[in-house]
């Protein structure tokens, strides 16, 4: 490429000598950036375009990086977007994930602790005057963040294999993932 | 040649120097700090990107396992699976918190706390829900007692 300008030039004026100058730098540097890493002092003319070889790792580093520079505010922020329900299903998939770790830790470290056995306290429990309720409240404790977190958990699946990505879409598998978790909470109280 | 092109010539002349001298001299930087530094650097993030990667897969594997394993729950009760859902649901766990502290905690001293923090807790987590399939009544017989009151 330089060499086919250069003989283009080489008969011309003195001008023409600065511009494939120019011309050589521009290609050299444009040559560069494309095989190492961005160079904040190359970096004017690609400055939208990511460089080729960097990693996800470091583009990610970059965001971050960016983002602590700018002290933007964090990412996914909680408060400034307009509800909605895909949205609130997001959330309510990390809330029970968390609420089920936690109740999952909170049972382990009772069985390290308590001294007595599970039907022991169980029995116990269920001879409250309130334990029905109790036991109640614990299956649907249970039940729905279960059944919501494992048919939502499959809608994800779905959206890691590309399926789904359509708005129409996300709010017809978001209503069939609210529809089913009720139906199943609900039939595994009854039983 | 008339005066202008003279000095366009000249101009020319003193741009292509200082142009070459200083890209010499950063061509010599990069390829130094390229050969010492940057080579491992660069394969270290390949390798760490290669390792999210594997970690993705690896979490969705787990989550389709957990899946699997619900009906062979309630269909074969017993130690086997009791265990493995005590391994599966602490992992899973481990990894799905792992995924919130990586979006809201930041800075680089209370990452690596927090983290510490969380694989304390899986720990505890595992060894309880160990202890409880050992010495008590199990994961699957549990929730099967719970369901019978």
């Amino acid at each position: 490429m330089v060499l086919l300008v250069y003989s283009e030039v080489n008969q011309d004026s003195n001008l023409n000598l600065f511009c494939f100058f120019c011309f050589f730098f521009v290609f050299r540097t444009l040559g560069r950036q494309s095989v190492c890493l961005a160079k904040p002092q190359y970096s004017v003319l690609y400055r939208h375009v990511a460089p080729m070889g960097s990693t996800a790792k470091e583009e990610m580093n970059k965001f971050w990086d960016k983002n602590s520079r700018l002290n933007r505010p964090m990412s996914p922020h909680i408060t400034i977007y307009k509800w909605s329900v895909p949205m609130m299903m997001s959330i309510t998939h990390r809330g029970t994930g968390v609420g089920l770790s936690g109740a999952i830790s909170a049972f382990a470290v009772a069985a390290l602790v308590l001294p007595g056995s599970y039907p022991y306290y169980l029995d116990l429990i269920h001879s409250l005057s309130i334990g029905p309720f109790l036991t109640g409240l614990a299956k649907f404790g249970i039940a729905f963040p279960v059944s919501y977190h494992t048919y939502n958990g499959i809608r994800h699946l779905g959206w890691d294999m590309g399926k789904g990505f359509k708005i129409p879409e996300v709010y017809r598998t978001g209503y069939t993932v609210i529809g089913l978790s009720v139906i199943t909470s609900i039939a595994l109280l009854m039983i | 040649m008339t005066l202008m092109d003279h000095r366009t010539y000249l101009l020319s002349t003193i741009c292509a120097t200082l142009f070459t001298k200083l890209h010499q001299k950063n061509e010599k930087k990069i390829t130094e700090r390229r050969s010492v530094t940057s080579m491992a650097k660069t394969q270290a993030a390949h390798s760490n990107s290669k390792a999210a990667s594997l970690h993705w897969t690896a979490e969705r594997m787990l989550s389709v396992l957990l899946l699997a394993m619900g009906p062979v729950a309630y269909f074969n009760p017993g130690p086997v699976i009791d265990y493995s859902l005590a391994a599966a649901l602490t992992l899973h766990g481990h990894w799905g918190l792992g995924q919130v502290l990586t979006d809201y905690v930041h800075g680089d001293t209370k990452i690596k706390m927090a983290n510490a923090a969380l694989f304390l807790l899986s720990t505890i987590t595992f060894t309880g829900l160990c202890y409880f399939n050992y010495n008590d009544v199990g994961i699957c017989k549990a929730v099967a007692l719970l369901w019978s009151k």
